[in-house]
C-alpha cells in the first residue's frame, strides 16, 4: 500500500507530462529492469534461446524460417534474414564501405547517461562513434525490428530488412540482446589486459627467445604509450574516452607429447586467465592449441606454424594453410602443365607431424590427376634412410622435398645427381637455400609462400627500423615479420574497439580489418573476412640465384 | 523540470522500506535521463541513414584487356566477354561479405526473376574484389545461393586484374571493405555506362534499364 503522501498530486501538471510519451517509455523500461534483477528463472533463459536462434540462425520459435523484406520488395529468409549477419554474433555491429550495422546489444539499445557505452562505427574516421539516443524500450524495438523506424523517429538504413515477428518473438530477440555481451570477456582486468602466447616444445630456443623479446619490447612500448595518453593526443582515436589497460604478457611453455597439451593450456589458463593467444611457435602439430581455443572460445590470433589444422573454427586465426598450401599450389601447377611432363612425383617427408601432414594434403590434391605421387619416408638419422628414399629416381621424375636444411643439405651430399625438378617447401626450408649443393640448385624450385625482392624490403623496412630501435636482433626474418605484424594488429584492434573488450568482437574486427592496416609483413597481402581463416592463400615458385637468393620463377599462385 | 523530480524524490522518501525506495531511486534515475535524452533523439546516428534512394550518373569507361575467371571455370577475357551484345547490368561483391553484397546480389536475384522472358537476351555480371578467396568454386556456390540463371555469371581473377578493374569503373577504394553499392548498366557495346550509386530496388533497377533501353532504341532509330 502506497501512503497517500507519496502520492502524485494532480496539481503538479509537470509531472504528469513527465509520465507521458518517452518517459512512460522510460518508465516501463525501468519496470523491466527492475523485473530482470529478478533470478534468471528456467522461463528467462528458455527465452533467451529462442531470441538467439532467431537472431544467429534465423529460425522462429515455431521453427518455421524467420521472414523480412529488404527495401521494400527484397524478400530474406531464414539464415540470409539472420541479426547476426549485419549486427555479428557479438552484437557490436560492422561496417562495410560506409554502411554503418550500429551495435545492438542491451548496453547499447538500453543505455542512459550515467551508463552510454561508446563504440567506434567508422574505423576511418575515428570520430564517429555511436551517440546518445533515447533509451529504446521493448515497443520502440519492435517499431524498429519491424518497420525500421529507429527510437528517434527515423527511417534506418535500407539494408535493415522490415521483420515479421510476433510480440512473443521480439520478447525474445529483446531478451536474447539484453544479454549479449553484457560483460568484459575474462582476461580483462580493470586495469590489465592479459595475453598469452605459447611455444610448443622441441621450437628453437633462439626463435623463441627472439618472439618473446619482440613481445615484451612492444608491450613495454605499448604501456609506456598508454602513461602518455592523458598528457598528449597524437591521433583523432586518442580523444574517444576509454580505460586504460595494461597489457601483460604470459609464455604458455607447453612439454611433452601434444594429448597432454590440452591439460597444460587448461591448467594455465586457469592460473591467469587470458583475453586472446597472441603468436606462437611450433615446429610440430598445433591442433591441441586450435582446439583448447575453440573450446575456450579465445582468440589465437597468427602464431607462427608450419600445419594449421585443416578444420576452422570461428576463435583461430592463421597467416596461411602452411604446407598444405604449397601442396595445393604444387598439385594446380601440374596439373596445369600443357607437356604433362610429370609423370611420377616422388615426395619425400620425415615421419613427424608436418612431413605427414604435407603429404597427405599433397595426395588428396593430386587425386584423379594423371601423376603417379609416391611417397618416401624418412626416419631417424640415419644417412642411409636418405639414401633409400632416393633410389631409383631417373631423371624423367619430378622431386618434392619435404624437408628442412639439415636434411636438404644432406640431399646433395647424398645423391650428387639432381633429377630434372625437384621442389622445395619455403615454410621448411627457413630461407636457408645455401645449403642446397651447386648440382641441385639449378633444378630446384622453392615453393615459396612470402614476397620476394625489392617489394619484401620495402614491406620490411619497419620492421628493420623497429628492430633496431630496440636493439633486437634479425634472424629470421619472415617468422620475425609475422610477429610484428601481429603485435601491430593487436595494437589497431584493441585500439579500435575501445571499452568493447569482447573476445567474439576481436574476431570479428581481426576479420574486418586484416587488410585495413599497413602490411608490415613478408606476405605480399594480408586478408580476411567473415568466415575466412587464413590471410595469405597463394605461393610463388623461385628459383635459386647464385648467391643463393630466390627470384620469382612464376606469378603468384592462389590454387 | 529538474525541480519537480526534486519533488518526487523527496516524496519518495518518506517510504521507510528501503528496497523499494532502492526501485524507485533507479527508476527516478531513468526518468531524469529521459528528460536528458530527449534533447538528443534527434541527433540519433541511427536515424542518420540514407533513405533509399540513389543517385544516377553516365560514363564512358575504357576497360582493360585482361583475363578473368568465369564461376564455370572458363577462362574468358575482359573487355570481349561484355562486349556480345547483349545489355549489361554489372556490380561489385565477394562471396564473404557480409551486408552489402548480399543485399546487391539479393536485387540482382529479384530484377531476373522479375523480368521474366526480357532476361533472356540480357547479361548479368557480378565480379569478386576479392579473388583470392572467391575461386570459381565458391563463386559458383555462391551463384546457387541466389540461383542465379545462366545469363547472370560470376568473375573473379588475378589480384591486379581485378584491381584494374575496379579502377576502369571507378569503383576502386583501396580494399574490399571499403567498397560502395554500386550498379552499372549499358544497353550495347560502345554506349556509355550509367552508373547508380546507392540502395536500389529490383524495380529501381528494372525502371532504369527500361529507361535505358527505350532511349537506346529511339537513339537507333532516329540514327
Amino acid at each position: 500500500m502506497i501512503p497517500q503522501s507519496a502520492r502524485f498530486r494532480p496539481a503538479n501538471r509537470n509531472v504528469l507530462r513527465l509520465l507521458s510519451g518517452h518517459c512512460l517509455m522510460a518508465l516501463s523500461l525501468a519496470i523491466l529492469v527492475l523485473a530482470a534483477y529478478a533470478e534468471p528463472s528456467a522461463a528467462d533463459s528458455l527465452e533467451v534461446e529462442l531470441g538467439r536462434r532467431i537472431y544467429r540462425e534465423g529460425i522462429l520459435p515455431s521453427g518455421s524460417p524467420l521472414k523480412g523484406l529488404r527495401l521494400g520488395s527484397i524478400e530474406v529468409e531464414g539464415a540470409a534474414a539472420a541479426c547476426e549477419t549485419c549486427h555479428r554474433s557479438s552484437g557490436m555491429g560492422s561496417l562495410e564501405g560506409n554502411i554503418v550495422a550500429p551495435p545492438i546489444t542491451g548496453r547499447f539499445l538500453f543505455a542512459t547517461e550515467d551508463n552510454r557505452p561508446t563504440a567506434l562505427v567508422d574505423v576511418s574516421a575515428p570520430k564517429n562513434v555511436t551517440r546518445a539516443h533515447t533509451p529504446y524500450t521493448e515497443q520502440s524495438l519492435a517499431k524498429a525490428i519491424r518497420e525500421g523506424v529507429n527510437v528517434g523517429g527515423r527511417q534506418m538504413s535500407p539494408l535493415m530488412p522490415h521483420y515479421v515477428l510476433n510480440d512473443a518473438e521480439i520478447k525474445a530477440v529483446t531478451a536474447y540482446l539484453r544479454q549479449l555481451s553484457k560483460d568484459l570477456s575474462p582476461g580483462v582486468g580493470d586495469d590489465t589486459l592479459h595475453f598469452a602466447t605459447v611455444v610448443a616444445p622441441g621450437v628453437d630456443p633462439n626463435q623463441r627467445k627472439v618472439m618473446e623479446d619482440m613481445m615484451r619490447a612492444a608491450f613495454s612500448q605499448r604501456n609506456a604509450s598508454q602513461q602518455n595518453y592523458s598528457g598528449r593526443m597524437r591521433m583523432p582515436i586518442d580523444l574517444i574516452p576509454r580505460t586504460l589497460r595494461n597489457w601483460e604478457l604470459t609464455v604458455w611453455e607447453l612439454q611433452g607429447a601434444p594429448e597432454t597439451w590440452g591439460a597444460q593450456l587448461r591448467e594455465n589458463y586457469r592460473r591467469q586467465p587470458v583475453f586472446a593467444v597472441i603468436s606462437g611457435l611450433s615446429n610440430t602439430t598445433w591442433a591441441p592449441v586450435h582446439e583448447f581455443c575453440s573450446q575456450e572460445k579465445l582468440p589465437c590470433l597468427l602464431p607462427s606454424v608450419p600445419l594449421p589444422p585443416a578444420e576452422t573454427a570461428f576463435y583461430p586465426l592463421y597467416y596461411s594453410r602452411g604446407v598444405a598450401l604449397e601442396a595445393d599450389v604444387l598439385a594446380s601447377h601440374l596439373r596445369k602443365q600443357d607437356n604433362k611432363a610429370t609423370r611420377r612425383l616422388v615426395q619425400v617427408y620425415r615421419d613427424d607431424e608436418v612431413g605427414r601432414g604435407a603429404a597427405q594434403a599433397l595426395t588428396a590434391a593430386l587425386r584423379d590427376s594423371d601423376i603417379k605421387l609416391e611417397d618416401r619416408v624418412l626416419s631417424g638419422q640415419n644417412p642411409s634412410a636418405l639414401k633409400e628414399a632416393l633410389t631409383g629416381l631417373s631423371g624423367q621424375d619430378t622431386l618434392m622435398l619435404w624437408l628442412r636444411p639439415s636434411d636438404l643439405a644432406a640431399v646433395g651430399k647424398t645423391v650428387k645427381q639432381a633429377p630434372e625438378r625437384a621442389y622445395v617447401s619455403g615454410f621448411l626450408a627457413e630461407d636457408d637455400y645455401g645449403v642446397i649443393s651447386k648440382d641441385w640448385a639449378p633444378r630446384v624450385r622453392v615453393i615459396y609462400p612470402y614476397e620476394m625482392g625489392d617489394k619484401r624490403q620495402k614491406t620490411l623496412k619497419l620492421l628493420n627500423a623497429w628492430l633496431k630501435t630496440w636493439s633486437l636482433p634479425l634472424v629470421d626474418e619472415t617468422f620475425q615479420s609475422e610477429v610484428f605484424f601481429n603485435l601491430l594488429f593487436i595494437t589497431d584492434l584493441t585500439s579500435q574497439m575501445l571499452d568493447n573488450l569482447y573476445r567474439d568482437y576481436m574476431v570479428e574486427r581481426a576479420e574486418d580489418m586484416m587488410s585495413l592496416g599497413s602490411n608490415v609483413s613478408a606476405y605480399p597481402h594480408l586478408s580476411m573476412a567473415r568466415g575466412q581463416r587464413f590471410a595469405s592463400k597463394g605461393a610463388y615458385f623461385a628459383r635459386i640465384d647464385q648467391d643463393g637468393q630466390l627470384a620469382a620463377d612464376s606469378e603468384w599462385i592462389v590454387p | 523540470m529538474l525541480l519537480n523530480i526534486m519533488k518526487i524524490r523527496s516524496n519518495t522518501a518518506t517510504f521507510n522500506r528501503n528496497k523499494l525506495r532502492n526501485h524507485w531511486t533507479i527508476i527516478l534515475a531513468f526518468l531524469t535521463v529521459c528528460l536528458q535524452t530527449e534533447a538528443y533523439a534527434d541527433s540519433n546516428p541511427e536515424s542518420s541513414t540514407a533513405s533509399p534512394k540513389y543517385t544516377r550518373s553516365e560514363a564512358v569507361y575504357s576497360l582493360p584487356n585482361i583475363e578473368m575467371l568465369r564461376h564455370d571455370q572458363v577462362k574468358t577475357r575482359f573487355p570481349q566477354e561484355l562486349d556480345d551484345g547483349r545489355p549489361v547490368i554489372l556490380n561489385f561483391i565477394f562471396t564473404t561479405c557480409s551486408a552489402i553484397c548480399p543485399m546487391l546480389s539479393g536485387v540482382l536475384s529479384g530484377v531476373q526473376n522479375k523480368l521474366g522472358d526480357e532476361i533472356q537476351g540480357m547479361h548479368l555480371v557480378s565480379i569478386s574484389i576479392d579473388p583470392e578467396y572467391d575461386n570459381a568454386e565458391r563463386l559458383k556456390e555462391y551463384a546457387a545461393k541466389f540461383k542465379a540463371k545462366p545469363q547472370w555469371q560470376f568473375y573473379s581473377g588475378s589480384v591486379d586484374n581485378v584491381k584494374t578493374l575496379q579502377k576502369a569503373f571507378n569503383a576502386y577504394r583501396g580494399d574490399k571493405m571499403n567498397h560502395s553499392a554500386t550498379t552499372y548498366l549499358r544497353a550495347s557495346p560502345g554506349k556509355p555506362w550509367v552508373r547508380l550509386d546507392g540502395f536500389l530496388s529490383s524495380d529501381d533497377i528494372i525502371a532504369e534499364y527500361h529507361r535505358l533501353k527505350s532511349s537506346h532504341s529511339s537513339n537507333t532509330g532516329g540514327g
